[in-house]
């Protein structure tokens, strides 16, 4: 017995002896992805990987993106309490009034979307330092793009959070954190240092891509900001970017003002100097599910229905000078008909209050609010929408030159000319379009104050003039709802200075910026958070 | 072998039989003190029964038949029957029947079979008795699964549970979960929700695991499965290894707890018989939310109030729209099973069928089932092969989702459901579509079929020596079809113009098994062993396709290729497949010396291609003691006490990832960039990897103490446990940069869970004409949160939030912090309204080091995260059940209760629809008037308002959960069959389940998922859950 048990065994052990590696082999078998121990990348991935630095931008136009980050806080826009919802937990009240946590999604989303692109565009850097992804004849100009897209997400950290860690490689090693000034000069060394290594074509290759012009506008940005980021102001440097850009003769201002927010906006444009493109199908946006009412789907005969929300301050429209066309341009007013001529709603300019919470009501009616309608209205896709973003116009290079003028106490019959160029698209009559100097250099013409129920000022609180307040005004019109009026209130000194609508102003002036978000803290102990915070 | 063994247990027992009550009160009196109360009120009946016993007889000639079976029913051939002291004797033949010639009508008879406990009756006038035989000692000698082999319960030394089908819970079982629930101490089996697709949810000894799963390991017959992967009738025992000295042995899959399935069988040499279980069950919601009817509505708008959205306006009609999409769900199952076996071979056929109708219309699952086992001896009974298929297919309705629930609660009562053209009423209002063209307007059907080939090899030389092998490959295919009309609202409010989508998936599985294993017996040694190798595979594949914009309904999902989503762009498609394997080499050891020392060690060397490059292989070893004191010579004195073990163990486990890829650098095409005027696919990486990565280790130390004594009559177990988890799987934040996204599953946390589990079992009587056995186990957990960072990853605070309300609270509901345990509920603390309406919490006021110095009040809409706090905890800290089973002749009824205390929840209806303010309609209790108070104090001001504030998550919406309830009442009747041809037994049977709840949560039942890092959550769109009514009938032919 004992023998047979033995034999028994000994089979047992030489069988699995010789089935031992098979039996014990634990390597992962991949089907649905590359893994990139196997990927040798060709010439045609390079423009895929390249890709990866660029594509997050479209969270500009998309739910909590940068969009919100820059009207939300701002004298603008403003999203109310409504009958379906928007409260959601406050955070849109927290924007307006300036109580944002270090938890703010908004913010939050700024931050890692930044470093999503900041860190795809280090990762194919290194490839293509290191070789491994071959990029041939086109090492200069791929190396440059990529640092020029790095440093416009640096600069995009550099106007929202300030001290932000500055990574120019894809490790694992836990970063430090940098000053707004390392991050200032880091931005201005890096697009100084690539910008002639661009491309200057403004064809379809480049449409959506850092050419030179993007840069020079990206830089013409940050210097114009310079003061706000430094506390030395560049004005001089900003106006030389405006001039590179004008002098190429690349640009030119479109026929139409609602030309730059077609829905097919392509390279053509002569105004669009960099634009963040989107599809409807394949890379679509959704903000417009936050301004439009349910009801406008009758209105507009869309094949979605949108959720409602966001409005216009009533003040800031009633800023607006007789006959600009960038009011009915910009904003969705008054009585909404179907096709067949039925009323469906009435879009007000009022609205009584972020929480509406007054006899019983705890809601902004739907009527409440002049709605975003600057982008050409889609109905015929469903829920997203494919209109690209033109995140820098040619107006702006002409506007920020006109700024600088004014700054330096140049030339302010040009800065005017400039502004008027500008204008002249809007007014039917020419002589409306007209602007001095004086004009330029007057009392903004928002009435700031915070409102009551029946939107009178309140509590009007800081009455200085808006220095270049005329101007001011100008941007406000010109670049409603395209992403800027954060940037421009702080750059002009009203964002925590003036009151409006329910917020009142937090003078100490920490909201500037915003915090580092909390997870991020709680994961890089190298982090600290932003003062006042 | 194992019946020698034994037999000195058997000898004990029968003296048992006999004892003196007075010895035994005696004794009892230097007995533990806890016992003696429950021992009193089990003696009293005691003596009645046996007292009956030794009434004395008159000799005379009497004649007496009867029919002899085990507990199942099935008859015992070949028995023994005689009347000591005589000649007369006889055997039973082959329908276990007999007829004996006594001495008298109060002759007593010995009724005995090989492996069955002799059992002695006494005739008292009957011509007619049944017996049931009992299987020897069954109470300590019956077999209790350990995995990769059998133990007899006398000689576990781990923490196991085993409930035979006798045992099972009655009435409408969705799975074998279901057959449990409530019938072991630490093992918490719910079914939060009335839908007839789900399934219940299991959690063993607390919360061990932030990410892993809580489901344990089910075994099928020992090949991983599922709760439902056989009909629950079709189910013989049911057994739990509890702690990590008995799941070692299964390594990565072992830290939940194993949970065994034996499904019946047929033995050799037994007659074929036919068994038919079948039933009809009514079911209906246990309780409906109260909201506004319209009736309710117009008083309130007479009254005065005025609303948004929903609720702008009176429609006209009269809509209770929550009976517009509930009904009565009828299920119907009826299960065949067929068994027999010649001396060589045996063979069983189970089919079942059920069909089952969810409380909402549109919503239900029929599911067909059929299960065969061939086995088959040869070569002297060395060889035995066995093979086995089930087969399963289950069709579902994919129709039904829970916006289905929530639009009809939320919908104007006095809205018509149809406009006067026919057409469905669809109003411009956020989330509010027509609940009844959701169900109506949707056409779709999902149907599985699973499929499990088993064949199995035994080859057995020797007595003491075996060799098995086993192979399984099974698989599960599923195929659905969807389509909404163009009356749904996808197309009515979302332009979809029809929209259908069709699913496959395929998943593969193969198992290869090989075991060695060895016993024998060396006097007072006993040694048993088992070596083996286990290797598994899974391949999952599917692929989807959506398309859209049809030109007619009339094709619904059968012709996707007339849709023009293809051409808008909105047509979608995808695929994907993963793969992992998972390899183990065991071994288990067993040595019991005389009955008194008992050691198992068990070892399992295991390794996961989901594993991190760095990480691939684990060793989980248990090991577990036993010392059975009753044994010993200076406890023999105490004759009543059959068993009194002391058990200890200690075993390491592990949780496996749940992603088969989480360790790889990979690159996936998604996103498009517009690139030369092209759109063309971005390539970024999927994740952060972790090299790192590997399984979730929780190590786990077990005493208990088993007790039996008066033959079976009262016995239990008392554990005490403490489980350790180490590098326990969590998506950890990390800082973005350096990395590309903001969270990688690392093994970061560690957990500590120490709990008591007692379970007592009683049988106060039982006799010929009267049985009542009572269960009842209690068992109470604490959760530790230990720590959640490592050397790679830290935290610079010890905690995060977790849980989420959704829109529009839009807040998290729940943190797990360090010191604390898993399930705190986190918010603001209401204290009550001001007079305007607006809710009032407390405030705080903290020093450097978090410390609360001071507390003030003020409105919620003010307060901000540095005044939130914990608000109670949604894991319950004590469970009790409590199961009971009476028959009296050929009546039985049995009593099923559960409790959960120590806990809170969140009552989400309550938070989202009991607030007048909001768009929607909303509940009765939404004009229910709140206190006032003081906003310097805090406290009542003696007015009352309604509430007039946004939706928010304070703490007024927690409530306490406790609950105690009568889970299952079932009443049946065996009918005398003796004289009836071909008919071996009938029974019939009455059972309500979810019969009564004692709680004073107002929400619909508080009984809610209590797993999950979110515990205590009782969703606003909960399937509500059921109480159902069913009658059933078992025949045996």
């Amino acid at each position: 017995m004992k023998k047979i048990k033995i034999g028994i065994l000994a089979i047992i052990l030489a069988g699995s002896t010789l089935t031992l590696q098979s039996c014990f082999n634990l390597d992962e078998e991949v089907f649905s992805e590359v893994t990139e121990a196997s990927f040798i990348p060709t010439d045609k991935d390079v423009a895929a990987l390249m890709a990866s630095a660029y594509s997050p931008l479209t969270f500009i136009l998309n739910w909590q993106g940068y969009f919100d980050v820059q009207e939300e806080p701002a004298d603008n826009i403003i999203t109310p309490t409504r009958p379906n919802g928007w409260d959601d937990g406050g955070t849109y009240r927290r924007m307006h009034q300036h109580e944002w946590t270090d938890q703010q999604w908004q913010p939050w989303n700024v931050y890692l979307t930044a470093y999503e692109g900041i860190n795809n565009a280090n990762r194919v850097l290194d490839q293509v330092k290191d070789g491994s992804l071959p990029v041939g004849d086109l090492y200069d100009a791929t190396v440059a793009e990529l640092r020029a897209i790095r440093a416009f997400w640096y600069a995009m950290l550099l106007d929202t959070h300030g001290n932000v860690p500055i990574v120019t490689a894809f490790t694992d090693e836990i970063p430090t954190q940098s000053t707004r000034q390392q991050v200032y000069d880091f931005v201005i060394a890096e697009l100084e240092e690539v910008v002639n290594d661009l491309s200057e074509l403004t064809d379809a290759t480049t449409y959506g891509r850092m050419n030179k012009w993007a840069a020079y506008m990206t830089l013409a940005r940050v210097y114009l900001n310079a003061g706000v980021y430094t506390g030395t102001p560049q004005w001089e440097k900003a106006l030389n970017c405006c001039n590179a850009i004008i002098n190429s003769g690349n640009f030119s201002l479109s026929a139409d003002f609602s030309d730059n927010f077609k829905k097919d906006l392509d390279y053509t444009n002569s105004e669009v100097i960099f634009a963040v493109p989107y599809d409807d199908i394949l890379a679509g946006s959704s903000q417009h599910m936050k301004w439009y009412p349910p009801v406008s789907r009758f209105v507009f005969q869309s094949k979605f229905q949108c959720w409602g929300g966001s409005c216009a301050n009533p003040q800031f429209i009633n800023s607006y000078q007789p006959g600009d066309k960038r009011l009915e341009k910009t904003w969705l007013m008054g009585p909404q008909y179907d096709p067949a001529g039925n009323l469906i709603w009435t879009c007000r300019n009022y609205l009584p209050s972020l929480t509406c919470n007054k006899d019983g009501v705890n809601y902004a009616s739907i009527d409440y609010g002049y709605r975003v309608y600057k982008w050409e209205f889609d109905n015929v896709t469903s829920y997203y929408w494919g209109n690209d973003f033109a995140f820098f116009r040619y107006a702006e290079t002409l506007l920020t030159k006109a700024e600088c003028l004014l700054r330096l106490n140049r030339d302010g019959a040009e800065a005017a000319e400039l502004v008027t160029m500008v204008r002249a698209r809007v007014f039917d009559n020419p002589a409306d379009a007209n602007v001095t100097e004086a004009d330029l250099r007057a009392d903004s013409k928002m009435n700031y104050g915070t409102l009551d129920w029946d939107n009178n000022i309140a509590d009007p609180g800081d009455q200085t003039p808006v220095e270049l307040g005329g101007l001011y005004d100008e941007l406000g019109w010109e670049f409603a709802c395209e992403a800027q009026r954060r940037t421009q209130m702080i750059r002009f000194g009203t964002f925590s200075t003036k009151n409006w609508f329910n917020h009142t102003a937090i003078t100490d002036g920490h909201t500037k910026i915003f915090p580092i978000p909390l997870e991020e803290i709680q994961a890089n102990a190298n982090l600290k958070q932003n003062p006042g915070y | 072998m194992e019946s020698q063994r034994t037999q000195p247990i058997n000898n004990k027992s029968n003296k048992n039989q006999k004892m003196n009550v007075k010895t035994i009160l005696n004794q009892m009196t230097t007995n533990k003190v806890i016992l003696r109360a429950v021992v009193s009120v089990l003696l009293i009946t005691w003596i009645g029964i046996t007292s009956e016993a030794y009434a004395a007889d008159a000799p005379q000639s009497f004649k007496v038949s009867g029919l002899v079976t085990d507990t199942n029913g099935e008859p015992i051939i070949a028995a023994n029957v005689f009347e000591p002291g005589t000649n007369n004797a006889t055997v039973t033949d082959a329908d276990g029947k007999y007829a004996i010639t006594v001495s008298g009508t109060q002759a007593t008879i010995s009724i005995s079979y090989i492996g069955y406990s002799t059992q002695m009756v006494n005739v008292s006038g009957r011509a007619y008795i049944e017996t049931v035989l009992l299987e020897d000692q069954q109470y300590l000698d019956e077999l209790v699964v350990i995995g990769y082999g059998s133990q007899k319960k006398s000689d576990v030394t781990s923490s196991v549970a085993s409930v035979k089908s006798e045992s099972f819970n009655k009435g409408a079982i969705l799975d074998a979960g279901q057959l449990v629930q409530g019938k072991v101490a630490g093992l918490q089996i719910s079914l939060p929700s009335g839908d007839p697709t789900a399934s219940t949810a299991v959690m063993l000894r607390g919360t061990s695991s932030l990410k892993g799963s809580t489901t344990p390991l089910i075994l099928v017959d020992g090949v991983p499965g599922s709760f439902s992967t056989v009909a629950p009738e079709d189910i013989e025992s049911i057994d739990v290894l509890k702690d990590g000295s008995a799941t070692a042995i299964y390594g990565t899959r072992g830290t939940n707890g194993v949970i065994i399935i034996t499904t019946k069988t047929s033995r050799r040499d037994m007659p074929t018989t036919i068994e038919y279980n079948g039933y009809v069950s009514i079911s209906h919601q246990l309780k409906k939310a109260d909201f506004m009817s319209a009736e309710d509505l117009r008083s309130r708008w007479a009254e005065g109030w005025s609303f948004s959205g929903a609720n702008d306006q009176d429609y006209g009609a009269t809509v209770n729209w929550l009976d517009e999409v509930s009904r009565t769900g009828i299920a119907n199952v009826h299960n065949v099973t067929l068994r027999g076996g010649s001396s060589q071979t045996s063979v069983l056929a189970n089919v079942a069928y059920e069909d089952r109708e969810g409380t909402f219309k549109a919503s239900g699952a029929t599911n067909l089932r059929g299960r065969m086992e061939i086995s088959h001896r040869m070569f002297d009974n060395k060889l035995i092969t066995n093979v086995s298929i089930i087969a399963n297919e289950r069709t579902t309705t994919p129709s039904f989702n829970t916006n289905v629930y929530r639009y009809a609660c939320i919908q104007n009562p006095t809205q018509p459901v149809y406009n006067e053209d026919g057409t469905y009423v669809e109003r411009p209002v956020y989330f509010y579509d027509n609940p009844v063209s959701l169900i109506n307007e949707t056409i779709g059907e999902g149907r599985s079929r699973n499929l499990r080939f088993t064949g199995r090899v035994e080859f057995r030389p020797v007595e003491s020596f075996a060799v098995k092998a086993m192979y399984t490959r099974k698989g599960q295919s599923y195929l659905s079809g969807y389509y909404n009309t163009k009356k749904h609202p996808n197309t009515t409010e979302y332009g979809y113009n029809g929209y259908a989508s069709r699913y496959t998936s395929d998943y593969v599985n193969n198992l290869a098994e090989i075991t060695a294993e060895w016993n024998e017996n060396f006097g007072k040694h006993y040694v048993t062993a088992i070596v083996g190798y286990n290797y598994e595979d899974n391949t999952s594949q599917n692929y989807g396709v959506s398309n859209r914009n049809f030109p007619t309904d009339a094709y619904t999902y059968n012709n996707l290729e007339t849709g023009m989503g293809l051409t808008d762009g909105n047509a979608t498609m995808y695929s994907y497949k993963d793969s992992d394997k998972l390899i183990g080499v065991f071994a288990r050891a067993t040595y019991n010396y005389d009955d008194r020392y008992l050691l198992m060690v068990s070892a399992r060397r295991e390794g996961s291609s989901k594993f991190g490059a760095n990480h691939k292989w684990g060793t989980f070893p248990g090991v577990s003691l036993g010392w059975r004191l009753n044994n010993e010579s200076f406890m023999k004195d105490y004759t009543w006490l059959d068993n009194l073990k002391l058990r200890a163990g200690y075993g390491v486990t592990g949780i496996n990832v749940g992603d088969p890829y989480l360790s790889l650098s990979s690159l996936s095409y998604s996103g498009y960039f517009l690139y030369n005027n092209e759109w063309i696919s971005t390539l970024t990486p999927v994740r952060n990897p972790n090299p790192d990565l590997r399984w979730e280790k929780k190590l786990e130390y077990n005493l208990g103490l088993d007790f039996d004594m008066f033959g079976g009559r009262l016995g239990g177990a008392i554990d005490l446990y403490r489980r350790d988890t180490k590098d326990g799987l969590w998506d950890y934040s990390v800082p973005v940069p350096p990395y590309l996204y903001g969270s990688i599953t690392a093994n970061v946390a560690q957990i500590r869970n120490t709990g008591i589990e007692v379970m007592i079992n009683a049988v106060p009587v039982r006799n010929d004409n009267m049985e009542w056995s009572s269960n009842f186990s209690y068992s109470t957990n604490k959760n530790e949160v230990v720590s959640i960072s490592n050397d790679q990853f830290s935290m610079s605070t010890d905690w995060f939030t977790t849980g989420h309300t959704g829109e529009p609270i839009q807040t998290t509901t729940h943190r797990v912090k360090v010191g604390d345990p898993v399930g705190n509920f986190y918010g603001l603390k209401s204290v009550g309204l001001s007079a305007e309406g607006k809710w009032v919490v407390e405030r705080l006021e903290k020093d450097d080091e978090g410390n609360i110095t001071n507390v003030y009040y003020d409105l919620a809409e003010d307060a901000g995260d540095e005044d939130w706090q914990v608000l109670g905890n949604g894991v319950p800290k004590h469970y009790l059940n409590w199961n009971n089973y009476f028959r009296y002749k050929n009546l039985d009824v049995s009593v099923t209760m559960r409790g959960a205390f120590g806990f809170q929840i969140l009552n989400y209806q309550e938070m989202y629809y009991a607030n007048p303010t909001i768009q929607y309609n909303v509940l009765n209790s939404a004009f229910d008037k709140h206190p006032v108070v003081d906003l310097t104090t805090g406290q009542p001001t003696g007015q009352e308002v309604c509430i007039n504030d946004s939706q928010r998550y304070v703490s007024d919406y927690i409530e306490d959960g406790d609950y105690w309830k009568i889970d299952n009442l079932t009443i049946g009747y065996t009918f005398n069959t003796s004289k009836i041809k071909y008919i071996r037994n009938i029974r019939i049977y009455g059972s309500c389940s979810n019969l009564f709840t004692f709680t004073k949560y107002s929400g619909l039942d508080p009984e809610v998922r209590m797993t999950g890092l979110d515990a205590g959550t009782d969703s606003r769109d909960k399937y509500p859950t059921i109480r159902s009514y069913t009658f059933g009938l078992n025949i045996t032919f």
